[in-house]
């Protein structure tokens, strides 16, 4: 035992002691030892933010010595307003697992063997300078993540992009939140939410689009609760295909089949136009009408291609469209009754109400999620529900970072910290402001996360860095893919502060500092960022991502392009970095301001954050009267005609049931964390399937009775679950999939959206039987 | 390496002996309550083998009356 | 022409026919965005009632007035909670008579669903967890005696400690069951709760976001 440990456990014995005499005596003091003093039980608050989902609650860490200790609620930030859910306010527990990785291991002869981790970074670069020469730098990738801090991932962009010039880098993030951003650019031209948090104090009616928010941003819900329990005429309407605790809260739930939300909002939009509730003078002065490509397919096969072809449609076009989209035909395909459909187009299309849509994963992991995104904003650009405070077309995100580090960075293939690769100015301003020439950034982009795993199924790509995230848990049709990275001369570094599956696929394992042991920013939702110094240190070797990537680089001869010392170099990046947004659409705070306020959110103009862009009254960049869509050349936003298209994969006579995954409230993504965190195992120890009760009837299975769940690419078996936490309708079973121990995703198929290459973890076909 | 809390409580008027004698042992720390009659002990021993020896020696001190333990850590 | 052709030339006219009449058929399938496999019946609204009927606390935030939710009393111990059940969970006595005035009998629900301060025996009434079931007395018994029949060596195990947060500060796990007891407002909150596990906090509408049930052993393992 080291001896800040010892110290630590003889001062929180001594408080212990403290705390007990305060209780038998009020108003004992023992001035011997100052900093036990009980009102603050030697404990010192420092502000970080969430390590978890996208909400990005403020949380006031407690440190004692060199250990974090206790957790409360950050008053001062706006997102959560002191309040936590159970993973945040034992998040620090994740520190502390007796399995975290101290030393770096490398594997020799199958084993992996712990390495001083400079020499494991030696052979790291090694391995990189060798693939590169040998089957050219489109050889080596690296793959990241939405938990990445921002400086994580722009060392990486740099490194990757400006340095070896390739573009394979991804993110965990193509997995999650890919659809919304499509859905983003081809709405608005620019990503990320035109609202923000506040919308849920304002909004009349909430709509959740297959958005179990209860549960998975349960601090944002309890906000909308507490709003509706104030204003009594608020309404929650949950829009899903499986009820749960959000739809038991709702004062409406509405259950429509796998896909069919594509037919459901436009027959909303076919009501709002033929009840002649659209907003005229909005749609006149801010929108135009646009058509792409139909039948567009799934991505199911290797090198799968596709661009979408933008054309002007108008007015006529598109209300024409509708027509094959009344309630009663929709009614046929969604299972949804035409009066639920009119109910909620009435809702949108009342003047009088305030209208707040919320979505995640439901919208995003669909292989038409760039359509389904599309589609609901047309819903709020038809009646002018948008930009205003209540009025909020709002796309929720699943992980901490996944706007900071890989949309705002641009941790993907095709994209720069400021525009695409493809565009010769975005190039220009990446190579000044990263010191390279120019000509290594590739305007071409590589290949996006289910292509890149492909690439090195197929061994086209040789080299893999995996940091912060877990693919051999999460990519669906996992087999192929495990397969694949096992394979001879493929050569997998993993950053990591735990062993998962991946671990078990690596040749390298670099031990990282994870969260408060090491500082940094994420950006959550709301476009709001957040700064957390480090407050407690790593443990063994463990080292900070960044840092991790700074000495590779360096050892790759990059050492202009990575200078920093270790003092400063998260805030001599985060200056580097802003140059890239230094303009009104996207102006970042200062390093100084973020270490100073529990966030700050972006465009950030002369001292003053943006709540509502595309409204001149709240967003210094909108010029003009009304609303300015200034993603666009010609600033309207657009309404996108997008048909209803079938699931890639649907139940048949041979797999008769539908197969949905997601999360629940204790486990996080894949669990490496919360699995650690002592209460959140004990209440939800191992994934489970639920089934309908009539469908177990059938099968004459019981709560808790072993069932295998199979498709055409694998099976799991698991326990069911009957009137459990969710209860998917007649014909449905859903799997949460935090479970290493019953991988799910070797059951999905690896259909995504052509448009975004995003998978859909929710729809494939699957039988159960008897285990 | 076991490590304990305790609140002690000195026999009548004997804070200060109680004091003096806890911190005269080894592994132990001791601090006084300024305006009550107990005091904090914290015992940090090295393995199981002296912590049951310093337990014994705390029953024979005389001005101690009795012990209550807060806190109890101990490596496996 | 001869017999055989003509044959043929009918055969060809029938054939165009039918041809003529499935044309609009095949067209307006193949237009359709309603491929066969695909059509579905309506389905209709689903139970609410599982997660161990986790809607009644949704449904009771909102029903009960703030006021109420805040209410507070200390006449209601947890020593006296506990002596009116036979083990933690067991269905309590009633420790009050059941008529009025007139000696007609009492609903129990007109007082246990909505609470409030009783005249009659001047103290806060404590909600009922399961107010959907209606028969109370075939579980809630009056005592009308204190004598055992014969004696017995009954034990149980003692009732879920408090104070069970896993950090300092953190919320405490849910110790108990949840069958029957999935309603956390009518025990937790209010004026007609036990002083000793009220909460502190009852503007938080979703109380299973923070406070979550504790019931393995066995720390996470991999395989």
């Amino acid at each position: 035992m080291d001896i800040t440990r010892r110290a630590f456990i003889k001062t929180a014995a001594a408080q212990s002691a403290v705390a007990a005499a305060a209780v038998l005596f009020p108003g004992i003091s023992f001035g011997a030892w100052k900093n036990l003093d009980t009102s603050s039980g030697g404990i010192e608050w420092k502000k970080a933010p969430c390590r978890f989902c996208g909400t990005g609650c403020g949380l006031l860490v407690g440190v004692s010595l060199d250990r974090a200790v206790a957790v409360k609620g950050d008053p001062n930030c706006s997102v959560n307003k002191g309040l936590c859910c159970v993973k945040g306010y034992h998040s620090i527990q994740i520190l502390y697992g007796n399995d975290r990785y101290r030393k770096a291991l490398v594997r020799k002869n199958g084993e992996l063997v712990e390495t001083p981790i400079q020499e494991a970074l030696d052979l790291v670069a090694e391995k990189m300078k060798e693939t590169i020469k040998d089957h050219g730098k489109d050889a080596v990738s690296i793959y990241g993540s939405g938990q990445w801090s921002i400086p994580d991932g722009y060392a990486a962009s740099k490194l990757f992009k400006g340095c070896i010039g390739t573009n394979n880098v991804e993110a965990n993030a193509r997995l999650c939140m890919a659809s919304a951003v499509t859905g983003f650019m081809t709405s608005f031209g620019l990503d990320e939410p035109m609202g923000c948090y506040d919308d849920i104090d304002h909004a009349d009616v909430f709509v959740t689009w297959g958005n179990n928010m209860a549960e998975m941003h349960p601090v944002l819900f309890s906000r909308m609760l507490a709003n509706r329990k104030t204003k009594t005429h608020v309404k929650i309407i949950d829009f899903a295909t499986r009820t749960t605790r959000t739809s038991q809260a709702a004062d409406k739930s509405i259950i429509f089949s796998p896909q069919t939300d594509l037919a459901v909002a436009n027959a909303i939009c076919h009501e709002i136009i033929r009840n002649k509730w659209v907003n005229e003078d909005f749609v006149e002065k801010h929108v135009s009408f646009r058509k792409g490509k139909t039948n567009i397919g799934y991505g199911t096969e290797d090198h799968f291609k596709f661009t979408d072809k933008e054309e002007t449609a108008d007015f006529r076009e598109y209300k024409a469209f509708l027509q094959d989209y009344t309630p009663e035909k929709v009614e046929k395909i969604s299972g949804v009754p035409a009066k639920d459909i009119k109910y909620m187009a009435a809702l949108y299309g009342d003047p009088d109400k305030k209208v707040t849509s919320f979505w995640c994963m439901g919208m995003n992991q669909h292989t038409r999620g760039t359509w389904i995104n599309n589609l609901v904003y047309n819903i709020h650009l038809l009646v002018g529900k948008i930009s205003t405070p209540g009025n909020s077309p709002f796309s929720l995100t699943g992980q901490p970072s996944a706007c900071g580090t890989v949309r705002e960075v641009g941790t993907l293939t095709h994209k720069l910290p400021h525009g695409v690769v493809a565009n010769e100015t975005a190039r220009k301003l990446a190579a000044e402001i990263w010191q390279v020439p120019v000509e290594n950034i590739d305007p071409k982009p590589s290949y996006h996360t289910v292509e890149m795993f492909r690439a090195l199924d197929r061994g086209d790509i040789r080299f893999m860095w995996i940091q912060v995230t877990n693919p051999m848990v999460t990519m669906p049709n996992l087999k192929r893919y495990r397969k694949g990275a096992q394979k001879q001369g493929r050569f997998i570094v993993l950053s990591e502060i735990y062993p998962t599956p991946t671990s078990d696929i690596a040749d390298v394992i670099l031990p990282s500092a994870l969260w408060v042991e090491r500082e940094g920013f994420f950006g959550n939702s709301e476009r709001r960022t957040q700064h957390n110094e480090q407050m407690v240190p790593p443990p063994g070797d463990a080292m900070c991502n960044t840092w991790q990537l700074i000495e590779v680089a360096r050892r790759l001869g990059y050492e202009k392009q990575f200078p920093w010392i270790r003092e400063a170099y998260i805030e001599d990046i985060w200056n580097e970095y802003i140059q890239f947004h230094d303009n009104p659409k996207h102006r970042m705070a200062s390093y100084k301001e973020l270490k100073a306020r529990s966030g700050v959110q972006w465009p950030f103009v002369d001292g003053m954050e943006t709540k509502w862009r595309f409204n001149p009254e709240y967003d210094p960049a909108a010029k003009g009267d009304g609303f300015d869509f200034y993603g666009k050349p010609d600033h309207k936003a657009r309404i996108w005609i997008r048909p209803y298209e079938p699931a890639a994969e649907f139940p048949d006579n041979e797999y008769p049931l539908w197969l949905n995954t997601g999360r629940i409230l204790e486990h996080w993504h894949t669990g490496s964390m919360t699995r650690r965190v002592p209460i959140l195992h004990k209440s939800a120890p191992a994934s489970y399937v639920e089934i309908n009760p009539d469908d177990a009837g059938a099968l004459g299975v019981t709560n808790g009775s072993r069932v295998k769940v199979s498709s055409r690419r694998g099976s799991v078996v698991m326990t069911a679950s009957i009137n459990g936490r969710g209860l998917p309708p007649k014909g449905m079973v859903f799997v949460p999939f935090f479970d290493e121990n019953h991988l799910i995703n070797e059951v999905t198929l690896d259909a995504f959206c052509p448009i975004s290459k995003q998978p859909d973890y929710k729809k494939c076909a699957v039988r159960l039987e008897r285990a | 390496m076991p490590v304990f809390s305790y609140l002690a409580y000195p026999v009548q008027g004997a804070k200060e002996e109680l004091f003096n004698d806890l911190s005269a042992l080894d592994y132990c720390e001791a601090m006084q309550a300024e305006n009550k009659e107990v005091l904090i002990l914290v015992t940090d021993t090295p393995d199981e083998k002296t912590e049951k020896a310093l337990q014994k020696q705390l029953k024979t001190l005389k001005s101690l009356q009795s012990l209550g333990m807060t806190f109890g850590h101990t490596d496996q | 022409m001869g017999e055989s052709d003509r044959k043929l030339g009918k055969l060809f006219l029938v054939f165009a026919a039918i041809c003529i009449i499935a044309l609009p058929f095949i067209v307006f399938s193949a237009i359709s965005y309603e491929p066969d496999e695909m059509k579905v019946t309506v389905i209709a609204p689903q139970s609410r009632a599982f997660d161990e009927n986790g809607d009644a606390v949704f449904q009771d935030y909102d029903r009960i007035a703030k006021e109420y939710l805040q209410g507070t009393s200390t006449e209601r111990t947890l020593s006296e909670y506990y002596l009116r059940r036979e083990y933690a969970g067991s269905p309590p006595y009633i420790p009050h008579k059941l008529e009025d005035e007139s000696e007609t009998e009492i609903d129990c629900l007109t007082c246990h669903a909505k609470g409030g301060w009783t005249e009659e025996l001047e103290r806060n009434t404590p909600l009922t967890p399961h107010p959907e079931h209606a028969s109370c007395e075939q579980c809630h018994v009056k005592m009308t005696t204190e004598a055992l029949f014969a004696a017995n060596d009954w034990l149980s195990l003692p009732p879920p400690r408090l104070g069970r947060s896993y950090l300092p500060g953190a919320p405490s796990p849910i110790p108990h069951d949840l069958q029957m007891r999935g309603d956390c407002i009518a025990c937790h909150v209010g004026p007609g709760t036990v002083t000793a596990i009220r909460v502190e906090h009852p503007s938080r509408g979703n109380c299973r976001q923070c406070h979550v049930p504790d019931l393995f052993d066995e720390p996470f393992k991999r395989k």
